[in-house]
């Protein structure tokens, strides 16, 4: 416990931050969090594999992309973040609403994954529905990346706690998303500052029946 | 080996494109060669297949004969788009809207497009899967913005965003699943094999659950309801050969993750619970297209309805089961050939009207005689008349759930009735009103003409003659799914 609350809180507090900067923070705590999980992992049974997922994760997540963001919110002046669909009372009563939601017996299965603590992969669990109303809820192209980025973060934690981590087959598909999918995200949020003016997703609003 | 020549030669082609200079004949050539030795590598395969059951390569590459049915839709619409593409890009870079490195830079993306596909058919690890449709969207990212208009980086901002979220709640899904082995002691690259093995282990609650995730991962890649709404704004937005390519080929793909895992969940003993949810979101797919075909205003937006229709109709028929899993199988085979053609047919019109708009475009049949006949051809075959495949794979899906689904067999009917009167309404006035200001008559192009006729033919002939080794497939395949 510790690391798994860090994960959990900055998934929640990304909804309510104003500040692109703050956002970008919150993201690279929540990152460097589950790095450490990853390599407390590592030091607890060693493969090769785990350990280049835990280096992957710290030098891209950690260091990489907030790099990316930084330079993309300096290159266009961008402060503040866009608001959010929902406003701030709405979206904690409907983040206590997922909370309550993983409560449910139907996900009991779920929970009782692997070794670790019920409570820790329930959390784990919320983490990843947080980030799921995160990424559904903003209206900027950035905080929607980091929306997705969240839920994978949520995701990772669910699976070091349900005791997955060793398997080759997650640590492959981890280091291959985050590697190749923040720089090409990075790419497409800048196109579509220069192509709008602004990274605020409803002034799309080209294509519709 | 085949297997991975047949990696190879994608990827091969994609460094061959990025090398060329300045020479678009030597783009065209590499892409219709390319074309030509995967289409002879999948025949290769498929023979194999045919004779001894599967065919692989070491451990991680194997195709069985479900992935051999995907894999046939994509070699044959591969094989169109290629050719397709050598046309359609000719003359666009006539009327100077893209010049040298933009077409080199849709060949290179097109080669990795289709590799990322043929990998997630011919992996035999689940993650490897997920891993390329992941790539198929990565690549196809930049296709769907390749005209870097507002309207088409909205398409791909809006496909990145949603098929990101679906695939990683696709593959925490996969996690999940993955968590049986676990527990039975298996802890390498976990293959289809080994995952379905220790299924029946596993706790069939967690199955749903994992089901769950996995449908709406894989099914928004799929376009089911209500995952859908990227999908006709990148099939509208892509240049045609890529929404043949999308609509055709990567809806297949995806579907076949879906169809894997329907698999391992009903060996997990949550097979009812995994048939209810494939019927639900196939008929809210079938229910969503056919309202908005009725009233669409953009024809390669009613073709990209068009295929969340089907998709829905597949889902519909590996609900039902039985004869309705062997149905959808061919419904797939059937869709993805008169789909593609129509999407070839809508590049045609584009490259003549430069709108793709209904309202502007009249008198097809005039202005592009051949075009005018593939989009009337591919209108019934599409809409389920007979006497073509679709009318008889719809049929059968449609018995397969008249004893067990009477009312969704009543509304599946009562929908397809809808979508073809709203094809109807659209593609008559296109082929037959007269256009106010007369365009020149004459297609564009060999290239532009011949790929629709080729796959347009190979679905006709299909439909009256089954090859063995699809029947085949088809039927190993079904029986598979059904269990």
């Amino acid at each position: 416990m510790g690391f798994d609350i860090t994960v959990f809180t900055a998934a929640v507090l990304l909804h309510f931050t104003n500040k692109n900067i703050s956002a970008i923070r919150l993201y690279m705590v929540q990152s460097a969090a589950i790095g450490l999980l990853l390599l407390a992992s590592t030091l607890d049974r060693f493969t090769p594999l785990l350990l280049i997922a835990a280096i992957a994760t710290i030098t891209v997540k950690v260091l990489v992309a907030p790099y990316f963001f930084y330079g993309l919110t300096k290159r266009h002046d961008l402060k503040f973040s866009v608001s959010t669909y929902l406003n701030p009372p709405v979206t904690l009563a409907a983040i206590a609403g997922l909370l309550v939601l993983t409560q449910i017996d139907f996900f009991t299965p779920l929970v009782s994954l692997g070794t670790s603590e019920e409570k820790l992969l329930r959390l784990a669990f919320a983490t990843i529905l947080v980030s799921l109303l995160l990424s559904i809820n903003r209206r900027g192209a950035l905080s929607q990346v980091l929306g997705i980025l969240s839920l994978e973060n949520g995701i990772v934690s669910f699976a070091l706690f349900a005791g997955l981590e060793q398997s080759p087959g997650f640590q492959l598909g981890i280091t291959f998303n985050i590697l190749i999918w923040v720089i090409i995200a990075t790419v497409f949020a800048s196109m579509i500052f220069r192509k709008f003016g602004s990274l605020d997703v409803t002034s799309m609003k080209k294509l519709r029946d | 080996m085949t297997l991975l020549i047949l990696l190879a030669t994608p990827l091969a082609a994609a460094l061959a494109s990025l090398a060329a200079r300045k020479k678009l004949v030597m783009l065209e050539i590499t892409a219709a060669l390319a074309a030509l030795v995967e289409f002879g590598c999948v025949m290769g395969i498929i023979a194999t297949t045919f004779s001894s059951g599967s065919d692989r390569y070491g451990s991680f590459l194997a195709v069985d004969s479900l992935s051999a049915v995907i894999l046939i839709t994509v070699a044959l619409v591969g094989l169109g788009a290629s050719f397709y593409s050598i046309g359609y890009l000719r003359e666009e870079v006539r009327k100077q809207i893209i010049g040298f490195k933009r077409v080199r830079q849709y060949y290179v993306l097109l080669h990795l497009f289709l590799m990322a596909m043929f990998f997630a058919i011919l992996t035999s690890s689940p993650i490897g899967m997920w891993i390329a449709i992941e790539a198929t969207t990565l690549s196809t990212a930049f296709l769907i913005s390749f005209y870097n208009k507002p309207s088409s980086m909205e398409a791909a901002w809006k496909y990145l965003i949603i098929n990101s979220i679906g695939l990683l709640l696709g593959f925490f899904g996969t996690l999940l699943f993955l968590a049986s082995t676990a527990n039975a002691g298996v802890d390498q690259f976990i293959s289809w094999g080994a995952l379905t093995g220790s299924a029946a282990t596993m706790n069939p609650m967690l199955a749903k659950i994992a089901f769950i995730f996995v449908l709406i991962g894989y099914g928004t890649k799929v376009g089911l309801a209500p995952m859908h709404t990227w999908l006709p704004d990148a099939h509208s937005k892509a240049p045609s050969p890529i929404s043949a390519l999308l609509s055709g080929s990567l809806l297949n793909v995806a579907m076949l993750a879906v169809l894997k895992f329907k698999i391992v969940a009903d060996t997990a003993g949550a097979s009812a619970f995994s048939q209810d949810l494939m019927i639900y979101f196939g008929v809210g797919s079938l229910v969503i297209a056919a309202f908005i075909i009725l009233g669409q205003k953009n024809y390669k937006r009613l073709f990209a309805y068009s295929s969340i229709e089907h998709m829905g109709i597949v889902a519909i028929g590996v609900g039902f089961g039985g004869l309705g899993t062997f149905a959808a199988l061919l419904h797939m085979v059937y869709h993805s050939l008169v789909k593609s053609a129509l999407f070839f047919s809508a590049g045609n019109i584009f490259l003549k009207y430069s709108s793709t708009k209904i309202a502007k475009v009249r008198g097809i049949l005039t202005t592009l005689p051949v075009t005018g006949v593939i989009l009337l051809v591919g209108f019934l075959a599409i809409t389920g008349m007979p006497p073509f495949g679709i009318f008889i794979t719809e049929i059968y899906i449609l018995s397969a759930g008249v004893a067990g689904h009477l009312p969704i067999v009543l509304a599946v009917l009562l929908l397809l009735v809808l979508v073809f009167a709203g094809f109807l309404r659209h593609i008559v006035a296109m082929a037959f009103d007269r256009q106010s200001e007369p365009l020149p008559a004459g297609e564009t192009s060999f290239f532009t003409i011949a790929p629709a006729i080729l796959l347009l033919a190979v679905f006709i002939a299909a439909g009256f003659y089954l090859p063995a080794p699809l029947e085949r497939f088809v039927t190993v395949a079904s029986s598979l799914i059904n269990g």
